[in-house]
């Protein structure tokens, strides 16, 4: 039986304090991941003594166009990214994700932060932020730092936070004249699931030429990155000469060498390559028809 | 023609579900009332050791702690009592329950349970039906580990094979599933109420089955056990044995605390413990002629039976009966068989042995169509049972309208079979690919030579008119006490308003089994007609005198009572009243037994059913290639149920149906691994949403049967069966590949076999 | 471990509550309030029998802590029908043969309703959205559906 403490955090000062002044606090916003590791007596859900909540932080939720990105308050819940404006104008690969996470009950309560912190390798939302190429700031009672979401995770629900941060923001900067952006998701339902795979994608193209791709598969590797090696065979590269299901099995491969040969890779190696293939298709014909 | 029966009446028990009002097992509150839990065995297959509970039963606010050694009578079971209510010295499967305490809080509950210490010593379990088929008994007072062998058999299969032109081979499977009600199982055990020695009131499907269970358990007489239903959050069949041994196991704990004991599965504890669907592994051999005449049929099923008997010797004999499909065949031999393992148990589940084979012969078809070079609509026009056929026991079919011909005529036409049929056939381009495909059933109604097949009702009329019914049937979800009021209604000429059903409750209601097999509608239905016919008699009767009639023949409608020429004589709220006042009699028992039948176990052969169910459902998918994502657009599903007795919940019937059948098909799947269950909760087993919906085209068609109260027939388990089987024949077309074994999930819709999980124990 | 002391408001009526750290909101509605139109089908926010709507939005009540709702609004399905008057949602599935066990009605109830008061005009694709998290395994979800679609106003 897990037992442990309730403290309610009035304020982030508040949150912060606890944080810095006691050993085996967990945080608690949405719940829905939590809730339910808690329940099931998952490892990663032991031993600590204390739950802190803030989910009435009211001044981590918000959503905010500024100058070269987007801000995001870490408690954000995914309904609030479904129905942004800002979100759905700048990144609606992010609203996207966003839709197919859990059930519109889920989607209510979880939270960005919560999305990110829980390091999920199948977060729906991860693939798309690490795509986008998303910071995140964190802070403790004395301090703040900010780092890119992609140096922040560090496994399997792993990350970098140390035990006296809080996360409370994300950026996300603002993508210039040019981007196109697709995310894909295989459930084994209609509706609420986890992913099979996810799939994140953002590329400029100018001159029928591609720059800046950025690749991020999701519950295909420990946790979600760059495909870098994918992303290196289209860079630079005009689009009549990029064979997207070529690029679909160089990603397989790339996955197979990150993640050696599982019980899963005879499915995920042939959906995988599918997914990008696809996304690759559906920006290019969007490319051309832009001209 | 009727004034309340097929009609689309509303349901009696609306008003108290949409306001929360609708108490269910686990809404119960009784004073001083305690919380029962179970410690659950940490193996599939070992034996006890040890147990001591001495620091549970020291810790504050634990009542009682329990084990096999308190149970007076330790084996339960409808058919073999092999079902233990706490295990002994073995431990069966991994549900197995070893110690119960009973406390004032959940929590208090949990600590106990933590407190417990159970030393084992395991024992290497046996996990596939055809190894224990060969293996030493896991029961040690049985002989082997068949459960049961049935056998079918008609002509010379010898014969038939060589007189076919073509033959083919091959195999089917199938999974665990997980009936998946929304609400857990849940019961409250009072001691001393009544005049009973217990009372068990809960999320019963059986209150007779169950009243039985916790009568042997407490070496006590039937009728000192009491069992009421209460609302149930959903059966399809699952809410027998598993809700048996929990009232087995409230009501020992209810008298040893002398206090009211409340005991509620959490989902997880309802996944582990609760039976499942039989796994099938089929092997079929058919033989045709090359113009598609089917010549002989050679079929072998093998169910996992899990660790206790629980129904499979009736569900592997409707098997049995079924496995060649709705088919005229010459030559026929069948055997279907059910071995132990120690696998979670499998019993009775909406379908009851159907949806198995339907899976394995639909698909049959079409791969014996396919090598014909015919296409599945022909193959299956040229071998349909008609009207005087006789089916593969030997049962001539000529008491109905053997309507398979109608059926998948309307649900070809609404669905557009044909065209689609012949443009899904022509080569694919692209990533997305369609398929249509179709299955067909006949389903024998009710229980079948299986057991005895009798219901009753009482219909009491009281003095202002309004009437009650007691049925022993059971209100399971699916419109039961609608349909039965309906049906009493339009018997006696009043208004559904006036008719109260009664729970049913062991104490009132006539033992009439269970609520199974499609039968209550049928069977159940006709019992309430019956009674009404009793009860107008002496109305009738008493009336005739009354008012010094030639004839006591009246006419029952619209709440008055006329002669048999039309004059209005009296209303009918007068006509009780003044009944009840002479001293009339105005409670009358219905007693409904179903027409005779009879099977023959050692020639494997008879009149199983009296009465069928004809079914066609048409799925049309369209399938992600890259992916093996699956969807289901759209789903024909034309039944001939007789009558409907209530067209708008029949209709939530077959929606139900399909999308349980959907599920089936593509989606669920109880995990084992080595007799672990891994996917314990509805995050990993998964069962259809709403998005999950294809378009449902419901379509009911009405022969009526010479038996069923106003021709009615079933619908409850022929809206599952064959939903499977019609999205397998379509994946089957939109892929150009076949796969065998279920569910069609992302893995083997892509790769085309099924993929090993390589998952550690949870 | 120590109690929390809250304070919610429950289909209008505040209470104060001492409570657990464990606590769930499911369980103070059944246990404490007895409210036990809110039904537990199983615990990890999957099937949606726990939906009540908090603070204006539907939630599963079983991934909430009451502690967490301290100074909340919460209406469940006993909320809905008003001196003896059905909500018109509550209507509209008794006529389209929405229920059948009943155990999933509430939550389904309390879907639709926090639909409606957010998008008063739903498509038949949002109505689905609206309720894709709380599963059915009796009614194949075409009625309820029907009856969602027949209570949107005008229609």
């Amino acid at each position: 039986m897990i037992d442990y403490e309730f403290l309610k955090a009035h304020s982030l000062n508040e949150a912060l304090d606890y944080l810095g002044s006691r050993e085996g606090v967990k945080v608690i916003a949405g719940g829905t991941d939590l809730l339910v590791d808690i329940r099931k007596e998952n490892a990663r859900a032991k031993g600590f003594k204390y739950l802190l909540d803030i989910s009435g932080l009211k001044e981590l939720k918000f959503i905010e166009e500024r100058k070269d990105c987007v801000a995001i308050g870490a408690l954000s819940t995914h309904t609030m990214l479904v129905e942004s404006l800002v979100i759905n104008k700048h990144f609606p690969l992010l609203a996207s994700a966003a839709k197919t996470i859990g059930s519109t009950q889920i989607r209510n309560r979880g939270t960005v932060g919560g999305n990110i912190n829980n390091a999920s390798p199948a977060a729906d939302l991860l693939s798309p932020l690490i795509a986008l190429k998303a910071h995140v700031k964190l802070r403790t009672l004395n301090g703040e730092r900010e780092l890119p979401l992609d140096e922040f995770l560090a496994g399997p629900y792993r990350t970098n936070r140390q035990s006296d941060e809080i996360m409370t923001e994300v950026y996300v900067p603002l993508l210039g004249e040019g981007y196109f952006t697709n995310f894909q998701k295989i459930g084994r339902r209609k509706a609420m699931n986890i992913a099979r795979l996810n799939l994140a994608v953002v590329l400029g193209i100018k001159d029928d030429t591609v720059f800046d791709p950025r690749i991020v598969p999701g519950a295909a590797t420990a946790y979600p990155i760059r495909f870098v090696k994918a992303e290196e065979a289209i860079a630079g590269k005009r689009i009549s000469e990029i064979d997207p299901t070529e690029i679909g099995e160089r990603a397989s491969e790339e996955m197979i060498s990150a993640t050696g040969v599982r019980w899963s890779t005879p499915y995920k190696r042939i959906a995988l390559a599918s997914l990008v293939k696809r996304a690759l298709e559906t920006i290019f014909t969007e490319g051309k028809a832009d001209e | 023609m009727f004034s309340t029966v097929n009609k689309p009446a509303e349901r009696v028990d609306a008003y108290e579900k949409v306001t929360g009002r609708a108490k269910y097992g686990a809404d119960l509150q009784f004073a001083g009332m305690l919380y029962g839990k179970v410690l659950r065995a940490k193996h599939p297959s070992a034996r006890i050791k040890n147990i001591n509970v001495e620091k549970a039963r020291a810790i504050p606010g634990v009542w009682a702690v329990m084990t096999a050694q308190d149970v007076f009578c330790n084996e339960i079971g409808v058919i073999i009592q092999d079902q233990q209510v706490l295990a002994k010295e073995r431990i069966y499967y991994i549900g197995d329950g070893v110690a119960m305490v009973a406390a004032e809080s959940l929590e208090i509950a949990a600590k106990a349970l933590e407190a417990i210490e159970v030393e084992y010593e395991e024992i290497e379990g046996i996990f596939d039906p055809l190894v224990s088929k060969e293996s030493d008994p896991i029961h040690p007072e049985r002989a082997s580990n068949e459960v049961v062998h049935h056998k079918l058999r008609k002509g010379n299969v010898d014969e038939g094979f060589a007189g076919s032109d073509v033959i083919i081979e091959r195999e089917y499977e199938t999974q665990f599933v997980e009936h998946s009600y929304i609400e857990p199982e849940a019961v409250v055990a009072v001691p001393h109420e009544n005049g009973s020695l217990v009372t068990i009131y809960g999320s019963v499907q059986n209150v007779f089955a169950t009243r039985d269970a916790v009568a042997r358990c407490l070496k006590a007489d039937l009728s000192k056990v009491r069992v009421v239903q209460n609302h149930v959050g959903g059966c399809f069949g699952g809410k027998d044995e598993v809700v048996s041994a929990m009232a087995c196991r409230a009501a020992l704990l209810a008298l040893k605390t002398g206090k009211p004991v409340k005991m509620v599965n959490t989902r997880e504890e309802s996944i582990l413990e609760s039976y499942k669907r039989h796994p099938y592994k089929m092997k079929y051999k058919v033989g045709a002629t090359k113009d598609g005449k089917l010549m002989a049929m050679e079929i072998e099923a093998i169910a996992d039976g899990g660790a206790y008997a629980c129904q499979t010797p009736f569900v592997t004999w409707r098997s049995v009966v079924q496995a060649t499909g709705p088919y005229e065949v010459p030559n026929v031999k069948t055997d279907t068989y059910g071995y132990y393992t120690n696998n979670v148990y499998t019993g009775a589940m909406r379908g009851y042995g159907s949806p198995q084979v339907i899976f394995a012969n639909e698909s049959l078809m079409d791969e014996l169509a396919q090598e014909l070079g015919i296409t599945p609509l022909e193959i299956r026009l040229k071998n349909i049972l008609k009207n005087g056929s006789v089916t593969a026991s030997g049962q001539k079919l000529d008491r109905h309208e053997v309507s398979l011909a109608e059926v998948m005529k309307k649900a070809a036409e609404a669905i557009g079979y044909e065209e689609k049929y012949k443009e899904y056939s022509k080569p694919q381009r692209g990533d997305k690919r369609r398929g249509i495909g179709m299955a067909i059933s006949f389903r024998g109604c009710s229980l079948g030579a299986e057991a005895v097949d009798a219901a009753g009702t009482v219909l009491s009329i009281q003095k202002d008119g309004s009437v009650y019914l007691y049925s022993g049937l059971a209100e399971n979800g699916q419109g039961l006490k609608t349909a039965f009021c309906q049906i009493a209604a339009e018997e006696l000429g009043i208004e559904m308003k006036h008719i109260t059903f009664l729970e049913a409750n062991t104490l009132i209601s006539p033992d009439s089994g269970s609520t199974v097999a499609s039968r209550s509608t049928l069977v159940g239905g006709n019992s309430v007609m019956r009674a009404a016919e009793n009860a107008k008699r002496a109305l009738s009767r008493f009336l005739a005198e009354e008012f010094g009639l030639p004839s006591s023949d009246l006419v029952f409608k619209e709440n008055w009572i006329y002669t048999p020429d039309g004059k209005k004589l009296i209303s009918f709220a007068e006509a009780a009243k003044k009944a009840f006042w002479a001293g009339v009699q105005l409670s009358h028992v219905g007693w409904y037994v179903a027409p005779s039948i009879h099977w023959d176990e050692e020639e494997g052969r008879g009149n199983p059913y009296f009465t069928y169910v004809y079914g066609c459902q048409i799925a049309e998918v369209e399938v992600d290639m890259g992916t093996g994502e699956v969807t289901v657009l759209n789903m024909a599903a034309a039944h001939d149920v007789g009558r409907a007795i209530n067209p708008e919940m029949l209709k939530g019937q077959i929606y139900g149906g399909v999308m349980m059948g959907l599920g089936y098909g593509i989606m669920e799947e109880v995990e084992t691994d080595e007799g672990y269950i891994a996917n314990t909760n509805f995050d990993e087993y998964i069962i259809p949403t709403p998005k999950d919906m294809p378009n449902i085209i419901p379509i009911i068609v009405e022969n009526p049967d010479p038996d069923g109260p106003f021709g009615a027939k079933s619908i409850g388990e022929p809206a599952l069966e064959l939903g499977a089987a019609a999205i397998a024949n379509a994946i089957a077309q939109a892929t150009g590949r076949r796969i065998r074994s279920l569910p069609l999930n992302l893995e083997r819709v892509l790769l085309g076999y099924p993929l090993k999980k390589g998952r550690g124990r949870k | 471990m120590s109690n929390i002391e809250v304070t919610i408001t429950v289909n209008g009526t505040k209470h104060h509550l001492t409570v657990g750290p464990k606590e769930r909101l499911l369980d103070t509605l059944r246990e404490r309030l007895h409210l036990t139109g809110t039904k537990e089908g199983c615990g990890v926010g999957e099937c949606g029998a726990c939906t009540v709507i908090l603070d204006g939005e539907a939630v599963h009540s079983c991934l909430i802590l009451t502690a967490q709702a301290d100074g909340s609004e919460v209406l469940t399905v006993e909320g809905l029908e008003k001196e003896g008057q059905l909500h018109p949602l509550q209507e509209a599935f008794i006529k389209h043969h929405a229920v059948q066990c009943g155990f999933c009605t509430p939550g389904m109830l309390m879907s639709a309703k926090a639909l409606l008061d957010k998008n008063p005009n739903p498509t038949r694709e949002e109505i689905k959205t609206a309720i894709e998290g709380n599963l059915c395994r009796c009614t194949g979800y075409e009625q309820i559906i029907e009856a969602i679609e027949s209570a949107v106003e005008g229609r």
